[in-house]
């Protein structure tokens, strides 16, 4: 079962995603913060992370920067959550290494669907 | 002529030598001869009497010569520094007899002199008139307008320039833009305009504001431009402070849209889970929530948007009200404005048709023939009531009206229109207390309070302001060589220090600072700085006897440190002038220290000046010479800044002619002139 990590300081959101993804057939860990994140991150690398970008503290582009200089989690796929519309940030978020980038509000059925897509390009390459 | 005091010793000294040769010679031959008694006498006699003759020579001649003379030579001084001042003295002593060809040629000058001007009044009067129209429009025109020659000097600025650059000093005739606007963009732009006069705007960013302007090349003789400015200020900052709040709300409103869509769409997916269900639905409650307030900010912050955007213009409520009342003339109805009148923003055709629309459907369904319109300020907005003797209307009428167009044209814009326009509403109410009604309509209060100023009132009782010279364009360039500038074309920026006492090696301070400006020969009447200072210790009694300045004058006035570079700038290109300058200039360099301007311009002293020109008169001091040449101190401003360096430019002026007659045209020349009486070798 693939292990999706979910981070976003809403615990609102958390919870639903949380749910949505394990319908979907995911195992769900969740985080409020970068910090958390990267803890869960060194204890078990998940197969993808729902990252968020406006985070308390660390941003979630500065965890992403890390996640790609660290050879474990280089080429893990990370999905980018943002509450921010403006196309500079997306290519902002793709430019580091972003695998794809969704934005709030999303269609949850389009997320799982874009989330399950990156997991089978993943397995098949 | 030489000097009094030459003459006065060479004539004491011709009678010591004759009477005490005389007396010598006297006791010589009484020892040698000794003469019976009438011979002694008349001897004595004989031998005392040269020393007598040149005693009553010396005084004779004093009274009736070389008195006359000198006075004969103050007459000619201040007859070629003011030709036309008419309280000369009448020649004396063996002069005399010269006064009525003098008188002849003097009236004849003065007469040739009169006709001339005559002649050139005549000639000008047209042009004054032209002049003062277009003066006038400038007067009253709200925009800031600079005109400037090809070297970008300043040749033409309006009051409302006067009014944006209140606080700098740089602004002034015959001044480099440069000065004013420092910014290398505008300087590009003034070099670079397109010669069919199409404009270029420039946005020019600083401290304490941002001006939008336009530049056009001008089809004059000096090749010069014209540039209006807009205060941008606060139209940018209202418009980073809307972009700001809606980069901060429109992240929030996704996130909880967000927030909401995906716990609803877990809500339908969760089954046998009742504590989860609870949990989404709460989550639901609580983003639906945060939500419905976003949305409420989101509204109101494009509201105040739209009540910001143009379209909406300042306007006094009762130049609308007269206009109005004019259109319903036609109508017989009788409009009259009660109530204080106020600045409202609204889009004046569009409220007019509106409101004039409102009236006449009014009238149909009420027997009214006469109204009052009356504007009360509320918080934020100000309310417009139409009132009225009866009922007031039914809010299903108003409604009714709410879609009825201006005009009778079905293109036209609808009452709801202009309503939305303006964020306004409109309802009808009961007057307290009267058996009146009113309609009231909110409108967008305006951002001025005061009533406007009547020009007129304004410069009541001012001299007429200064504030163009278009002859500066024929100025040599600025950066020809400032040396070989003649006099009559040079900036000159006479100024004057006053301090808390003489000694300003031993630590006295300069505690006013003051100077105005003489550009072509002219003294510009509004063009002065005029700063107190702060010297940051006490000031002795006996100064403030002198210049009335206290330390409590002084007390919040800022420091030189402050007050210098203010100055610096000020003087600009500006040739220094001052009475005695070797003191104002120690003064100056001082106070400034290592950090400061530095004052290495040219200087020239008026006290040297005049003692060049008139080595054989005594008295060279500011008091001395203002009675001279006739100057006076307005009253009170002896022993200020202001007043001593306006005194001094009016001398300098008055020395300027005389100099020319000796020969002296160009600044060089003058400071050589200078250069040698100081050095004490007067040619």
């Amino acid at each position: 079962m693939p292990r999706v990590l979910v981070v976003d300081d809403e615990p609102n959101i958390l919870l639903s995603l949380e749910f949505l993804m394990q319908q979907a057939g995911f195992e769900v860990t969740t985080a409020e913060d970068a910090e958390q994140a990267q803890v869960l991150i060194s204890q078990q690398v998940p197969d993808l992370i729902l990252l968020d970008i406006s985070l308390p503290g660390m941003s979630g582009f500065d965890l992403l920067e890390q996640l790609r200089a660290d050879e474990a989690t280089r080429s893990l796929p990370v999905v980018m959550l943002t509450a921010h519309g403006r196309e500079v940030e997306k290519e902002k978020g793709m430019a580091l290494g972003a695998s794809d980038y969704i934005t709030k509000p999303f269609s949850t059925r389009e997320l799982v669907s874009r989330v399950q897509a990156l997991l089978d390009r993943g397995n098949g390459g | 002529m030489p000097s009094r005091q030459n003459l006065l010793g060479l004539w004491m000294l011709l009678c010591g030598v004759l009477l005490f040769g005389g007396i010598g010679l006297l006791l010589w031959l009484d020892t040698v001869l000794t003469p019976a008694t009438p011979e002694r006498v008349a001897l004595w006699v004989l031998g005392l009497s040269p020393a007598v003759v040149v005693l009553m020579l010396g005084m004779v001649l004093e009274r009736r010569l070389f008195r006359p003379l000198r006075q004969f030579q103050v007459l000619l001084a201040r007859l070629v520094a003011s030709p036309d001042a008419r309280s000369d003295f009448p020649l004396d002593g063996w002069l005399k007899p010269l006064q009525p060809d003098l008188d002849h040629i003097r009236d004849g000058w003065r007469g040739d002199r009169a006709r001339l001007r005559d002649a050139r009044d005549e000639g000008a009067a047209e042009a004054l008139r032209i002049q003062q129209e277009l003066e006038g429009v400038l007067q009253v025109l709200d925009l800031p307008l600079l005109i400037c020659d090809d070297h970008q000097r300043l040749l033409l600025f309006n009051p409302a320039a006067r009014t944006l650059f209140h606080d700098q000093p740089a602004l002034g005739l015959g001044r480099r833009i440069s000065q004013l606007l420092p910014h290398a963009s505008l300087n590009d732009a003034l070099k670079q305009l397109p010669q069919d006069g199409s404009p270029r705007q420039l946005l020019l960013p600083g401290e304490p504001r941002w001006l939008r302007c336009e530049l056009r090349r001008l089809g004059a003789r000096h090749g010069g431009a014209l540039i209006t400015l807009r205060d941008t200020t606060h139209e940018l900052e209202s418009d980073q402070s809307w972009r700001r709040e809606l980069a901060t709300l429109l992240p929030r409103l996704r996130g909880h849209a967000g927030s909401l869509g995906s716990a609803a769409d877990a809500l339908v997916q969760v089954e046998h889970n009742p504590e989860l269900q609870h949990r989404l639905e709460q989550a639901i409650s609580q983003e639906s929530q945060a939500l419905s307030q976003k949305v409420e900010a989101l509204t109101r912050l494009v509201e105040s948007h739209q009540l910001s955007q143009s379209g909406l213009e300042e306007t006094w409520s009762n130049d609308l009200f007269s206009a109005l009342g004019e259109r319903l003339h036609e109508e017989a109805i009788e409009l009259t404005p009660v109530g204080i009148p106020v600045w409202i923003r609204v889009d004046g055709p569009a409220l007019l048709a509106m409101l004039e629309r409102l009236i006449r459907e009014l009238v149909q369904i009420r027997p009214v023939e006469a109204l009052d319109i009356e504007v009360l300020l509320g918080n934020k907005r100000v309310y417009l009531d139409l009132i009225w003797q009866g009922e007031p209307l039914t809010d299903h009428q108003l409604s009714l009206w709410h879609a009825l167009h201006l005009f009778d044209d079905p293109l036209s814009p609808r009452i709801e229109d202009v309503l939305a326009q303006h964020g306004a509403e409109l309802w009808s109410q009961p007057r307290n207390d009267t058996d009146t009604a009113s309609l009231r309509l909110p409108l967008p209060a305006s951002s001025r309070g005061a009533r406007p100023q009547p020009r007129a009132e304004q410069h009541a009782g001012q001299t007429r302001p200064e504030f163009h010279d278009f002859s500066i364009a024929e100025l040599p360039a600025p950066d020809a060589a400032l040396a070989h500038t003649r006099l009559e074309e040079l900036e000159l920026v006479v100024f004057d220090t006053e301090t808390t006492g003489l000694d300003l090696r031993g630590g006295d301070q300069i505690i006013s600072l003051a100077a105005c400006r003489i550009l072509r020969g002219r003294l510009l009447a509004q063009d002065s700085f005029d700063q107190l200072i702060n010297p940051q210790r006490p000031i002795p009694p006996d100064s403030t006897a002198i210049h009335h300045l206290t330390d409590a004058d002084v007390a919040n006035a800022p420091p030189i440190e402050v007050v210098l570079p203010r100055f610096h700038q000020y003087v600009g290109p500006g040739v220094l002038v001052a009475h005695n300058a070797v003191f104002d200039l120690l003064a100056l360099r001082l106070a400034n220290g290592e950090t400061g301007p530095t004052f290495d311009m040219p200087v020239l002293d008026t006290l040297l000046l005049s003692r060049t020109i008139d080595p054989t008169l005594e008295g060279h001091g500011l008091d001395a010479l203002a009675e001279r040449f006739e100057l006076t101190f307005p009253p009170g401003t002896r022993h200020t800044a202001l007043g001593d360096a306006r005194v001094t430019a009016e001398l300098l002026l008055a020395l300027l002619p005389r100099l020319r007659s000796r020969g002296i045209e160009t600044l060089e020349q003058l400071l050589e002139l200078q250069r040698e009486v100081e050095q004490g070798r007067p040619s």
